[in-house]
């Protein structure tokens, strides 16, 4: 397929995977600040800036968080790239560059959903509403990897599609896991009612708060937690979960001569399948979660190169 | 719902001159007539909703870059009878084959011009002919593969071509998703008339492409000038239902005279470009230096004979309108046969004599650029004001050679759907003929049709809509 298709095809499916993670993040947020004592309250309300890296640029449009500054600035800004509302508008884009090769569905699922969002920006949203808002845009994200599973060829489109989604899944699993871990353990020492929302608050920030309970079913712990997002074959945000995919995804794909990002996705998939929670604690879950972060975006960028930037 | 009847002297497609309904139209009358007014404003409010969720959108030069807008798209088919098509068909599959032929002859013997049928003067001399395509051998001598040949019905009830289009004509997909849209909304009217399909196009476009080359397996691709044409949609469209690579300019590059794709396994050479870039812009090395659009070497590949342009380079000279008076004698020259579609008269203002019938009879006249496109810069004199009139009249003494005239052909009506209620609006229709090993088309074609109350100006960009079209495949209902 074509190189630049591969690369639209990428990353249309990594902003919608960063759509749906960023609504997530907003409506767990938005929940704790009511849940949190007010001197908390910025600090859980500056979760979602934080995972998205924009937490500078926040300050320079607002003096403080507040919910509604939050969702005026990370839903629908226009002006602002990383708002849900651009993050539509680019998988559109994205989508719109590679008509060819999507399925009626899938352009359709998408298109849609960003015809709403601008009726729904020119509506406005607000602290009442938001709720439903984000539950829309977790609803867009199933319908498109519904569509996605259910017409695409499984074809050098499809895994390319498979990977944007996956490499910001990994991420984003990383990121939350990173900046929400500390904010849980800092709770414990405090109290212990606040700590269980806090823990709540990480699982839920990644869908994975159902999955704990079935898993370990008993009170939260920090080490279960970090198992079960890192380590876990079963969980799909996990870490585990995700290298398997990009590395399985990388095999399937049509190569030719290039192998630098197979090699690497396969050796970091190995290190997790083989990794254990005493290996991470010694190292330190930060450290270990830099690490990560710094090693997915490595392969990323070696995708794009292997496989997207082709030159004569 | 009550239908307004057309104006005294026009020729309406549903009714004829005694304001009765022509019997082949017979259930289109009975399905308006038993329809309900909200139904149907329901059902168009539904047809913009499924248009705008497709992304059938097309942006109007001139506006805001990424402006999308819908064509607008009524309801009320166009319907053709099978007698009516049978006599289309058979003259359209002998005006392309006469004007492949020429476009052939004007490259390689001049045969036309020798025998003085047409001047060298009007064809050497026209900015349209690319002497870079003389002597030039193509598979199949082809030059325009995909035509589209603008027709209209004047009041005397026969089909005149209004012009030839054999450049890179679009419409195609609005023609194919016209026809989903209306089997969406009204499944019962199909099931009870004999409207021939239309849905095989694609099939036939690429069986077309595919004979372009005389390699066994071609790879063919559609090369659009980007996301920001206006016809992206059609372009990304055929693509996949071809089940062929768009690329763009950049996706494409030349080494040793061979056409290859930029793919994920490396580069993949090309033996068939549908292009949807005009000739000036495909390759910056020979036509437009400034192009973006365009591929690097693209011209010496073509010259090569290492790759196909469907449809061929300087195909624009046959289809200029200072060529268009000549088609008839074409046919003439090349076929031995009479013409089987009529022209529309046509003065030519570069010659004294017609030039001053022109001046002498303008606000009779539509006057048109001779190689303008899209109904920009075009006058309609029983339509114009003093000041166009007088502004024309400049343009003309200054650059006669720039502009033809024409009689006002009352293009006949069809009732449409209008805020009023149903009522007779103008129309034409543009069929696509297909030149691959055979000569192929699919019954019928796009159906434009003007939504201003007595307007002539049908063309999108001027605020026209478009309507399905059906062919039936018999007579007899």
């Amino acid at each position: 397929m074509l190189s630049r298709a591969a690369s639209s095809l990428f990353w249309m499916a990594r902003y919608l995977e960063r759509a749906e993670s960023q609504a997530r993040q907003l409506d767990v947020s938005l929940n704790m600040a009511l849940i949190d004592v007010p001197e908390d309250r910025t600090e859980q309300l500056s979760v979602p800036l934080l995972v998205s890296g924009t937490y500078d640029d926040f300050f320079q449009h607002y003096e403080e968080i507040t919910p509604q500054n939050l969702i005026d600035f990370l839903l629908l800004d226009d002006q602002h790239p990383a708002s849900v509302f651009n993050y539509i508008r680019n998988a559109r884009d994205n989508a719109l560059h590679v008509r060819g090769n999507l399925s009626a569905d899938v352009w359709e699922t998408i298109n849609r959903a960003w015809l709403d969002l601008k009726v729904l920006q020119q509506e406005g949203v607000t602290e009442s509403n938001a709720s439903s808002v984000f539950d829309w845009i977790r609803e867009r994200s199933h319908m498109f990897r519904g569509a996605a599973y259910g017409t695409l060829l499984r074809n050098d489109a499809f895994h390319f599609l498979r990977l944007g989604t996956i490499i910001e899944r990994a991420d984003t699993t990383a990121r939350v896991l990173d900046i929400r871990h500390v904010m849980a353990m800092k709770s414990m020492e405090e109290q212990a009612t606040q700590s269980f929302f806090e823990w709540t608050a990480l699982l839920n920030s990644l869908a994975a708060f159902e999955a704990y309970q079935n898993t370990y079913g008993h009170s939260l712990n920090p080490t279960s937690v970090a198992d079960l997002l890192i380590l876990s074959h079963e969980l799909p945000r996990s870490l585990h979960s995700c290298l398997k995919e990009i590395a399985g995804l990388l095999d399937q794909v049509e190569s030719g001569s290039a192998q630098r990002a197979r090699r690497m996705a396969s050796s970091l998939y190995a290190n997790i399948r083989f990794g254990d929670t005493a290996y991470i604690e010694e190292r330190g879950l930060h450290d270990y979660l830099v690490d990560f972060l710094a090693r997915i975006q490595r392969i990323a960028g070696q995708i794009q190169k292997d496989y997207m930037g082709w030159h004569q | 719902m009550l239908i307004e009847t057309p104006d005294a002297g026009l020729f309406d497609e549903l009714f004829d001159e005694n304001n009765r309904v022509r019997p082949h139209c017979r259930m289109l009358e009975n399905w308006l007539l038993e329809s309900d007014e909200n139904l149907i404003a329901e059902k168009r409010r539904e047809a913009d909703v499924l248009f705008q969720r497709l992304g059938i959108t097309f942006n109007v030069y001139g506006e805001d870059q990424g402006a999308d807008r819908l064509i607008p798209f009524d309801l009320i088919p166009r319907v053709i009878s099978a007698s009516d098509w049978h006599k289309l068909q058979a003259g359209l599959r002998q005006r392309v084959t006469a004007l492949n032929r020429f476009l052939h002859d004007i490259y390689h013997n001049y045969e036309i011009v020798k025998a003085g049928v047409i001047s060298a003067e009007q064809v050497f001399a026209n900015s349209q002919y690319q002497p870079g395509m003389q002597n030039l051998k193509l598979p199949r001598n082809l030059y325009s593969h995909i035509a589209g040949i603008d027709l209209i019905r004047n009041n005397d009830g026969d089909f005149y071509v209004l012009e030839d289009n054999l450049r890179c004509p679009s419409g195609v997909s609005y023609m194919l998703e016209n026809r989903r849209m209306m089997m969406r909304l009204f499944p019962e009217l199909f099931a009870h008339s004999p409207v021939a399909p239309v849905e095989h196009y694609p099939n036939l476009l690429g069986e077309t492409l595919r004979a372009a080359s005389l390699k066994a397996n071609p790879t063919v691709a559609v090369l659009t000038p980007g996301r920001f044409n206006s016809a992206y949609f059609e372009h990304a469209f055929l693509a996949r239902q071809m089940g062929v690579e768009l690329v763009e300019g950049a996706d494409l590059f030349v080494h040793q005279n061979k056409v290859y794709m930029k793919t994920t396994v490396g580069p993949q050479q090309v033996d068939v470009i549908y292009r949807r870039v005009d000739d000036d812009f495909l390759d910056p090395l020979a036509g437009n230096p400034s192009s973006m659009l365009g591929v690097p070497g693209l011209y010496a590949a073509y010259r090569t004979g290492n790759v196909v342009l469907a449809n061929a380079m300087g195909t624009g000279i046959a289809d200029d309108k200072s060529i268009y008076p000549y088609v008839p004698d074409m046919i003439r020259f090349y076929l031995s046969e009479e013409p089987i579609l009529k022209n529309v008269p046509t003065w030519q203002c570069r010659k004294k004599k017609d030039l001053q019938y022109v001046l002498d009879h303008l606000p009779e006249l539509v006057v048109k650029e001779a190689q303008g496109a899209g109904g920009y810069g075009m006058l309609i004199g029983p339509k114009a004001s003093k000041k166009e009139l007088e502004t024309f009249r400049g343009l003309l003494k200054a650059h006669p050679e720039d502009y033809i005239a024409q009689p006002t052909l009352s293009l006949s009506t069809c009732p449409t759907f209008v805020d009023e209620g149903v009522a007779p609006r103008h129309l034409d229709l543009r069929p696509f003929v297909l030149s691959g090993k055979k000569i192929q088309m699919v019954p019928g074609g796009l159906t434009r049709v003007a939504l201003k109350k007595g307007s002539l100006v049908v063309n999108s960009s001027q605020g026209g809509g478009t309507k399905d079209t059906w062919v039936l495949e018999d007579d007899l209902c």
